[in-house]
C-alpha cells in the first residue's frame, strides 16, 4: 500500500511526524510521543512492530485495573500474536516517551515467509523467551493464589475471594458462586456481582445450566444462551455464559457462573482460565468447609463436655 | 535429505572451515546466518571473511560503487531477523518516491509516511566526508558478522586450486590453507572473477552493463530544501538514458544512471535537462563520479562441489534492490551450508531454485523496463500515466494499482513477476486507455 501526493513540500532536514515528535534524518520508521497509544486491546491487528528507540509498556484491562504485563525495550518485536492467531490484539501498547517504531505489514511479511519460512526463526525466539517469562510469572502467581486460598477459612469470605479472583482475570457483566445444600437439595448463590446478586435464585440438580453443570460435572460455554432449552430466563438480559463445577473427589459441590449481557463473547480460552481456577477453588473451599465442619464438630463436643460437667 | 547426508561426506561439521571471498553484504548476511543457523543446531563454524577494502575509509578506496538505497522491504525483514539500522548507518530514512517527466511529476509515498526506506554509503561516502558521525553500511554488515564469531583478514584473494577434493587459498603466492566451503561473494568490477573462471568448473564473468555514479556535494539545508526526503526518479527523452535517480545522503545526493553505453558525458547532458535543473539548485558540485559495472546476466554455472558464488558474483535482481538479492541469496547458501551440506548436488537441489528465481524474475524484470522505455519515449502515453496516477490519488477509495506498480518498480519493492501480474489488471488497463483515447483527441 502506498500513498500518494503530486506535490513535494520539505523544509527542513527533520520532519514532523503526525504526532509532533521530532525525527532525526536518518531515523527509519514512526515516533510516538509519551503515553500515546500505538494499539489498543480488543483491535484487530494487521501490523507487527519493531521497536527502533525509546520503550513500550504492554498493559492488559481487568475488571478493577489495568496491569501491567511487560516494558519492552529497543529492538523487541511485538504485536505479532494478533498476526498468527488472528484473534484481536490481546493487550494494549502504549509510548513510554518518544518512541520510534518501524511498522511491518502482516501482508508482506507472509509473503516473505512463504519464500524463506526460516524468516520466523526470530519470532518463535521471542515468542519462546516471552512463554518462559510468563511461564514463570504464573508460577508465581499459581503459588501465591494456593497460599491465599489454603489461608482463608470462612466459606462466605471464601466465595467472594474466589469471584472477585475470577473478575479479575475475565471481564464479565455478571458472575456468581453456588454451592449446593445437601439437606435441602437446592443450589443457592453464596457470592455474586452484577445483575446476577439475586440472593434468592435457588435451583434444584439438573434445572437451568447452572443444575445441569452441577448434575454432569461439565464445564460448559454457551454463546447463545437464549436458543439453550436449559436457560431459564429472568428479569436481566443474558446474552453468554460461562459455568464450571466446583468438584472435590468425584463430587461436585457447586459451580462458578460467569456472564455477559452485552454482546462481548466468552472464549474457549475463557473456560480454560475459569475450569483452571474452579479446580484451585474447589481444594480451598473444601479444605474451609472441613474446617467450618471440624469447628462445628469442635464447639459440639466441647458444648456436650460442659453440659456433663454442669451436671 | 537425509539419502544425500549418509550418501556423501559434504555436510559441514562442528568446526569446519568457510572462507568468504568478498566482504560485502552478500559475504556478511552469509556469515551471520550461517553463524546463527549452526548455533542453532550446536556447531561452532570457522568463518574467514577475505576483504582487502576498509569500509571506514572515505573516497574510493573504501567505496562499493553503489546507488545505496536499502528497500522498504529490505528493512522490515532485517529488522525481523534483529538487525536493525542504525541512525549512524542510515544517512537519510526515505518516506517517499518523486518521479519526474517532462509531462509534470508525481510523488508516491509509504502509508503515513513512515520513513521506511534507507540510503546509505557502501563505503563511508565521497573523499573529504571523514570526521563525520556516520559509519558505511558494509562495515556495519561486516562487523556485525565479526560479532557473531567471523574472522575478517584484509588479505586479497589471488589464487584457488583444489588439493585433495578441497579448494586451497593463496594470498601473495603464499598458501593461506584448505576449506570446507568457499564462498565467492564478490563483486562484478573484483579481479577475483578470474580467480574462479582459471578453476574450470564452469563459472563464467556474470553479463554486465555499465552504469554511471556521481556525488553532487550540497548543503545539508539545501537538500532538506530541495529533495526532503524523496528519491527522485527521471524518465526523460534523453538519448540512451533509461532512467536515472537522485538519492539524498547528508551533505551529498547521489546520482545514479542507467543506459546504453553510458559514459561521463551523459551526466552532464541530464544535469542540463531543464526538468532536472527545476530539481537542483544552481550552485552545485561535483564531487566524484565513476562508471562501475553491473550485473545484468548471471553465471551459468554458480557452484561445484565446496564452492558457490552468491550475490554480484552470481545472480542479483536487474537494476534494482542488489542489497535485497545479496540478503536472499546470501542466506539461501547459508541454509544449504550448514543443513544440508557443500557438494554440487547438495547447491542444485537446495541453493539453485532461489539463484533460477531471481533468474526468471529478471525476465519478468526486463519486460517491466521495456514498458517504462515505451512510456519514457512517448509523450501521449506518459502523461495518460501520470493522469491516472493522479486520479487514482484522488480517489480515497482507489486500490491505487498503477501507483503502487510504479512504486514497486521504483523502489525493488515487490519481485517483478508479481508487479508484471498485477500490471495485466483489466481496471487499471481500461482506465489508462480511457485517458490515451481523451489525450489522443486533443493532441490531435
Amino acid at each position: 500500500m502506498t500513498g500518494i501526493n503530486t506535490e513535494c513540500s520539505f523544509t527542513n532536514e527533520l520532519i514532523i511526524s503526525n504526532q509532533g515528535a521530532i525525527m532525526k534524518e536518518g531515523e527509519l520508521g514512526r515516533v510516538y510521543s509519551d503515553g500515546e497509544i500505538i494499539f489498543k486491546e480488543g483491535e484487530t491487528g494487521n501490523v507487527m512492530y519493531v521497536l527502533q528507540s525509546g520503550k513500550v509498556k504492554i498493559t492488559k484491562k481487568t475488571a478493577s485495573e489495568n496491569i501491567t504485563l511487560a516494558i519492552l525495550e529497543s529492538g523487541e518485536i511485538f504485536g505479532e500474536m494478533a498476526l498468527f492467531d488472528r484473534l484481536p490484539r490481546s493487550a494494549t501498547a502504549t509510548a513510554l516517551g518518544n518512541t520510534r517504531v518501524l511498522h511491518i505489514d502482516k501482508k508482506k511479511l507472509f509473503s516473505t515467509i512463504s519464500r524463506d519460512p526460516t524468516l520466523v526463526f526470530k519470532v518463535i525466539e521471542t515468542m519462546s523467551q516471552r512463554i518462559r517469562r510468563l511461564d514463570e510469572e504464573l508460577t508465581k502467581v499459581k503459588k501465591k493464589k494456593i497460599d491465599i486460598l489454603h489461608l482463608s477459612i470462612d466459606v462466605d469470605e471464601l466465595c467472594n475471594l474466589i469471584l472477585e479472583e475470577a473478575r479479575n482475570v475475565i471481564a464479565s457483566d455478571n458472575g456468581s458462586i453456588m454451592l449446593f445444600d445437601d439437606n435441602r437439595k437446592l443450589l443457592s448463590i453464596k457470592a455474586a456481582f452484577g445483575a446476577e446478586s439475586e440472593p434468592k435464585t435457588k435451583l434444584t440438580i439438573g434445572k437451568g445450566i447452572a443444575g445441569d453443570v452441577l448434575k454432569t460435572g461439565r464445564a460448559e460455554l454457551v454463546n447463545n444462551v437464549t436458543m439453550d432449552p436449559r436457560f431459564i430466563p429472568g428479569a436481566m438480559n443474558v446474552k453468554s455464559v460461562l459455568c464450571v463445577p466446583l468438584r472435590y473427589k468425584g463430587h461436585n459441590f457447586g459451580v462458578i457462573n460467569m456472564s455477559n449481557s452485552s454482546e462481548k463473547l466468552f472464549t474457549i480460552d475463557h473456560l480454560k482460565l475459569l475450569h483452571s481456577l474452579a479446580t484451585y477453588a474447589s481444594f480451598a473451599m473444601q479444605n474451609a468447609r472441613n474446617f467450618s465442619n471440624l469447628k462445628i464438630a469442635t464447639d459440639e463436643v466441647i458444648r456436650h463436655a460442659t453440659m456433663l460437667d454442669m451436671l | 535429505m537425509q539419502e544425500i547426508m549418509d550418501a556423501n561426506p559434504y555436510a559441514l561439521e562442528d568446526g569446519s572451515h568457510i572462507a568468504v571471498i568478498g566482504g560485502g553484504p552478500t559475504g556478511s548476511f552469509f556469515s551471520i546466518f550461517a553463524m546463527k543457523m549452526a548455533k542453532m543446531i550446536g556447531e561452532e563454524l570457522n568463518i574467514t571473511i577475505f576483504e582487502p577494502k576498509d569500509f571506514t575509509k572515505d573516497g574510493p578506496g573504501g567505496c562499493n560503487r553503489c546507488g545505496g538505497v536499502i528497500s522498504e522491504l529490505l528493512v522490515q525483514t532485517l529488522a525481523v531477523e534483529g538487525i536493525n539500522l542504525p541512525d549512524s548507518v542510515v544517512q537519510k530514512g526515505i518516506n517517499s518516491y518523486k518521479l519526474h517527466t517532462t509531462n509534470g511529476s508525481v510523488s508516491i509515498g509509504t502509508p503515513l509516511f513512515e520513513k521506511t526506506i534507507a540510503t546509505v554509503y557502501r563505503g563511508v561516502g565521497p573523499k573529504g566526508i571523514m570526521g563525520k558521525d556516520k559509519e558505511s553500511f558494509d562495515n556495519f554488515l561486516l562487523n556485525l558478522a565479526v560479532k557473531e564469531g567471523a574472522l575478517h583478514m584484509p588479505l586479497r584473494i589471488d589464487h584457488v586450486e583444489y588439493r585433495n577434493q578441497k579448494p586451497v587459498l593463496f594470498a601473495k603466492n603464499k598458501k593461506i590453507r584448505d576449506f570446507d566451503l568457499v564462498i565467492g561473494t564478490f563483486g562484478v568490477n573484483s579481479t577475483a572473477v578470474k580467480v574462479f573462471e582459471g578453476l574450470g568448473f564452469g563459472y563464467k564473468s556474470p553479463a554486465i552493463t555499465t552504469a554511471a555514479i556521481a556525488e553532487i556535494g550540497l548543503d545539508r539545508d539545501m537538500i532538506s530544501e530541495y529533495f526532503g526526503n524523496s528519491i527522485h526518479l527521471f524518465l526523460l527523452p534523453i538519448k540512451d538514458i533509461k532512467f536515472a535517480a537522485m538519492i539524498p545522503k547528508g551533505t551529498y545526493v547521489t546520482l545514479c544512471m542507467l543506459g546504453k553505453n553510458v559514459t561521463a558525458h551523459m551526466v552532464n547532458a541530464l544535469l542540463d535537462h531543464h526538468v532536472v535543473k527545476k530539481v537542483l539548485p544552481e550552485n552545485y558540485e561535483i564531487n566524484c563520479r565513476c562508471l562501475p559495472k553491473m550485473n545484468i546476466g548471471a553465471p551459468k554455472v554458480p557452484f561445484t562441489d565446496r564452492i558457490v558464488m552468491c550475490g554480484d558474483a552470481g545472480s542479483t535482481r536487474l537494476f534494482k534492490d542488489g542489497l535485497g538479492a545479496a540478503y536472499i541469496m546470501g542466506k539461501a547458501a547459508a541454509k544449504t551450508a550448514v543443513f544440508q551440506g557443500v557438494s554440487k548436488e547438495h547447491f542444485h537441489k537446495y541453493y539453485y531454485p532461489f539463484y533460477k528465481s531471481i533468474i526468471i524474475d529478471n525476465y519478468f524484470g526486463r519486460f517491466l523496463y521495456a514498458m517504462t522505455e515505451i512510456y519514457r519515449k512517448n509523450k501521449l502515453l506518459c502523461k495518460g500515466m501520470l493522469n491516472v496516477v493522479q486520479k487514482e490519488q484522488q480517489n480515497v477509495h482507489d486500490r491505487k494499482r498503477l501507483s503502487t506498480i510504479m512504486w514497486d518498480i521504483f523502489t525493488g519493492n515487490e519481485r517483478y513477476k508479481n508487479i508484471f501480474f498485477r500490471s495485466l489488471s483489466l481496471k487499471m488497463n481500461i482506465d489508462l486507455l480511457k485517458e490515451f483515447a481523451k489525450l489522443s483527441v486533443r493532441f490531435y
